[in-house]
């Protein structure tokens, strides 16, 4: 399709800025006369607290927030799923400490200094109560409870041996299908706790208004859910309170709930009613959200001619102190599994308990990248194990084009419509030498290589047929100013990935009008309609989508105007980009002679007062079409040191239309250094004695990959599968968390092919390749 | 503590300052100069994104106390170039796409500028050596890469 904007490479929205150190990050917002916050953190990872005595930080001129001073309200920091399936567990500040770093008292001072020595002036009596520190301790009878009841939605619920959550789903028969299989192949795979490490650690800052109300500006991923929990928490109308739309320094799933630390800033400011900000040191911030850590137990039935026919999963997921999206992940995961492949009959049982550890949240791909992990090496393993190719044995048993996807677990499903699986497994192979791989037992020498591949989706929103758990939908207000040129309002939050930019093009595309001529407006949770959140990598999907919807809206004000100035009915006229003139023009249908230019127009409608030519809507998208990615990967393994290299790989994609093809390809190189890194290298251990963190929150001792970890640039090739999503604005899916989920998956099943051990928990290590080496193990564990 | 003065040049200004001893530099050029470009990301001089260049060498801000700079010369990437007169390497970012969230790219674009000072023309495994310190968490570097190795020079 020929298109004027989308799928142009142009210079982002923000880039200037960017580049400049001009961009507001909401760690560069000063307000006038403000206060500086900091936290006292519970160096227990489970105590009641008895006592605090402020006194002394209180001499020095501090303001003081303690348990006692925060409103009794208990809620869920995310608010993305609808209230009934919605489990809360934690108030402002805790009367009991759940993990070692859980924020117990906040202090606000006239300089960071002041603020943190009136912290340590703080005496806390705390009555240490035994932790929960191991997953299978945690269930086992007797075990110290976190909590003894929780509320689900209104409901206060009991919690029985620290089981947060469950949910157990059946398809068919999976009994009688395992009886009818020819093999079958179990296995347990184990997935690490791992870091965010966006670069900007979480901040806030809030401003008491005359008016009762408060100004925010924080690190978010939804400044609306923000909104509304603050105004729910402080008792506030939601037209007092308002958040500011900023840059984000990255956040990859780490902002989408209302962090710990923004309610916190806003009783410090209310409480001195002064101005208040806080920014999260590096090691409060590894203290403060993790990936979720999972085991995940597969058995999978096939036939003699590769045909699956039966398949159950049990997954057991480690989510620390509180509940921030375990129900909805458990559902999540299960859909992931679900729309993989054609399992036939199959089970699935997910499982979410609590530990005395960091509470664990989204993080790019939200489960999708523990399920493929498991469920991709155990393709590979059963092709290994039955005979078969890997690449014909996915392509015989993947879901497509008229089969159901569970988008978001299994009350969000549509009917895929666009799919380009095929064309990627068929190109992946072909560019890769897939033809020309050698079995592991060929390889000899120091330095092995192998070749691997793995394939992947993730869902573009979270919108089906029906509305499910979770709430969807984006609004957006779009206007053209009184010279022609275009005003985009949209509460999307844009992570980094390109979203503000691709919005811009639809709100082009759609108007004809050039890239250059349509801004985006500052906007905050005044002055635009309600977005659920930038998750689910929807920010494209839905978020462009009530762009398009409403610029449809725009378009025929324009022609209506128009019609009453060429004298025309409004259904008979057209837009079309005069490149030779370098303006847009509506003009007759078939009569391009009769014609204005929409600047003149807007001109016109201000000087005959007619009104702005504007629109604002909100739009739910009614399907959730999965965009679906391959990555085939060498590696080298030094079977000398254990340290495994990435030469080349070639990371194919499937997002509809890219709108940003620059964008979609930095998210898979992207995802590729992140793959790099929970395939291989990141890993947050506990102390299991302290319940502390090994690393202690100093990302010295927790590396992610830097430059030098990546391949060559001539050795990175990406590929764009020609598919277009009918429900999608001008085609598109999405990408971002797509991008990241089978990229570990792939490097396992290379190393399977480099040196013919075949691994079942990351991260792979040098020192557990050695062991694996040098154990002569098959399995390396 | 007691203040004290320190002069200094920053972005090609003479400043005076009173300051504290125990001020990070990082802190003095956000806090005192509103040069907000430097970012603080660890404190730890592990990330790199507060690298601000002096006497146009790379070096962390974050590690650094504002005290011991009097009398040396500071750039940060506001000194790099303006809105309407980009240097060369802020252009290639844009051009390449090496911006995403953006808040590792002032330490890029100076540890990268020190760099193109020292080696005109580097070759892609001396840019990916010198960048080695610099984490980004979004981009998978490539793109950064490409930027600095394919940088226009002004004529």
């Amino acid at each position: 399709m020929d298109f004027q904007v989308i799928g142009k490479v142009l210079p982002r929205k923000d880039g200037i800025a960017k580049v400049c150190g001009q961009e507001t990050y909401p760690s560069d917002v000063v307000v006038p006369h403000m206060l500086y916050g900091v936290t006292l953190r519970s160096p227990y990872p489970h105590a009641e607290i008895l006592r605090v005595d402020t006194s002394a930080a209180e001499a020095m001129g501090a303001v003081c927030v303690t348990p006692d001073d925060v409103p009794e309200v208990i809620y869920n920091e995310r608010t993305v799923s609808i209230p009934e399936k919605t489990y809360c567990d934690r108030r402002v500040l805790p009367r009991r400490a759940r993990h070692v770093g859980e924020a117990i008292v906040a202090v606000a001072a006239e300089t960071e200094e002041i603020a943190f020595k009136a912290m340590q002036a703080i005496k806390v009596e705390y009555k240490v109560l035994p932790p929960v520190l191991d997953l299978e301790r945690a269930m086992a009878p007797g075990a110290p409870a976190l909590y003894e009841e929780i509320y689900l939605g209104d409901q206060k619920i009991a919690v029985e041996n620290n089981v947060a959550c469950e949910r157990i789903i059946t398809v068919g028969d999976p009994e009688g299908a395992f009886a009818r299989a020819d093999y079958i192949v179990e296995r347990e795979y184990e997935l690490p706790r791992v870091y965010h490490h966006q670069m900007e650690t979480k901040t806030a800052v809030c401003r008491p208004e005359p008016n009762g109300g408060i100004t925010v500006w924080a690190t978010t991923q939804t400044i609306h859910n923000v909104r509304q929990l603050l105004g729910r928490i402080f008792s506030l109308p939601l037209s007092k309170v308002n958040v500011k739309k900023l840059a984000i320094g990255g956040s990859f799933g780490s902002s989408i709930q209302m962090n710990s630390i923004i309610p916190i800033c806003v009783a410090l400011a209310l409480k001195a009613k002064r101005p208040v900000k806080m920014a999260t040191s590096r090691e409060d911030d590894v203290y403060d959200h993790t990936k979720f850590p999972a085991r995940i137990r597969l058995k999978v039935g096939v036939k003699k001619d590769g045909t699956i026919v039966a398949a159950d999963m049990r997954a057991l997921v480690d989510i620390g102190a509180h509940q921030i999206n375990s129900y909805p992940l458990l559902g999540c995961m299960a859909g992931w599994y679900a729309s993989l492949y054609k399992w036939g009959d199959f089970r699935y049982e997910g499982r979410a308990v609590y530990t005395n550890k960091v509470p664990a949240c989204a993080m790019q791909g939200y489960g999708n990248p523990q399920v493929n992990f498991a469920v991709e090496s155990h393709m590979d393993l059963i092709a290994t194990e039955c005979g078969f190719d890997p690449v014909k044995f996915r392509l015989k048993n993947y879901v497509g084009v008229g089969d159901e996807f569970w988008g978001q677990g299994p009350t969000v499903k549509s009917i895929i419509k666009s799919c380009g699986v095929e064309e990627m497994l068929q190109k992946g192979a072909e560019m890769i030498g897939w033809g020309q791989r050698r079995p592991p037992r060929e390889k000899t020498g120091r330095y092995r290589r192998g070749i691997g591949m793995a394939r992947g989706f993730h869902t573009s929103g979270t919108g089906g047929p029906k509305p499910g758990e979770v709430i969807d939908y984006s609004s957006a207000t779009i206007k053209i100013n009184e010279d022609g040129t275009v005003d985009v309002m949209t509460p999307v939050m844009d992570l980094g990935g390109g979203t503000g930019e691709a919005a811009v093009k639809v709100a082009a595309e759609v108007l004809k009008v050039p890239y250059e001529r349509v801004e985006l407006s500052r906007v905050d949770t005044k002055t635009t309609g309600y977005d659920v959140c930038t998750h689910a990598t929807r920010g494209v999907y839905c978020g462009c989508g009530a762009v398009y919807h409403v610029a449809q809206q725009v378009k025929q004000k324009l022609f209506e105007y128009a019609g009453r100035i060429l004298e025309e009915n409004p259904g008979d006229l057209e837009l079309a980009y005069a490149a030779e003139k370098g303006v847009t023009i509506i003009h007759a249908k078939g009569f391009k002679q009769k014609q204005i230019t929409i600047g003149e127009v807007a001109r016109l409608a201000q000087i005959y007062s007619w009104g702005t030519i504007a629109a604002t809507d909100s739009l739910r998208q009614k399907n959730c079409p999965p965009c679906f990615v391959a990555h085939f990967v060498e590696v080298e393994v030094d079977t000398w040191t254990g340290i495994v290299r990435v030469p080349r790989a070639i990371l194919l994609s499937d997002s509809g239309t890219p709108i940003n093809p620059d964008m979609v390809a930095g998210q898979l190189i992207g995802s590729l250094s992140r793959g790099l890194g929970y395939a291989l290298y990141e890993e947050t251990e506990y102390d299991l004695e302290s319940g502390k963190l090994k690393c202690n929150g100093f990302i010295t001792d927790n590396k992610i990959p830097t430059v030098c970890e990546m391949p060559r640039l001539a050795d990175i090739q990406v590929y764009f599968a020609h598919t277009y999503e009918p429900t999608g604005p001008f085609g598109a899916k999405g990408i971002g968390e797509a991008a990241l989920n089978s990229v570990a998956s792939a490097l396992n099943n290379a190393i399977y092919n480099a040196i013919g051990i075949r691994f079942y928990r990351t991260p792979i290590t040098p020192e557990r390749v050695l062991a694996a080496l040098e154990g002569g193990d098959r399995d390396g564990n | 503590m007691e203040r004290q003065w320190v002069k200094l040049k920053v972005n090609g200004k003479e400043r005076q300052l009173f300051i504290k001893p125990n001020e990070l530099l990082l802190n003095v050029l956000r806090d005192e100069l509103g040069l907000m470009g430097a970012k603080y990301g660890c404190g730890l001089g592990e990330c790199a994104a507060c690298t601000v260049l002096v006497n146009g060498q790379p070096m962390l801000a974050c590690l650094i106390l504002a005290v011991t700079m009097e009398g040396q010369e500071i750039t940060t990437v506001e000194g790099m170039g303006d809105y309407d007169r980009l240097h060369p390497l802020q252009q290639s970012f844009l051009d390449h796409g090496a911006v995403q969230c953006g808040f590792c790219t002032p330490g890029m674009l100076l540890t990268a500028q020190a760099l193109l000072a020292e080696n005109p023309d580097p070759s892609e495994e001396e840019i990916r050596d010198y960048l080695r310190g610099n984490l980004c968490r979004c981009t998978g570097y490539a793109a950064i890469v490409r930027a600095v190795k394919e940088v226009k020079h002004p004529a």
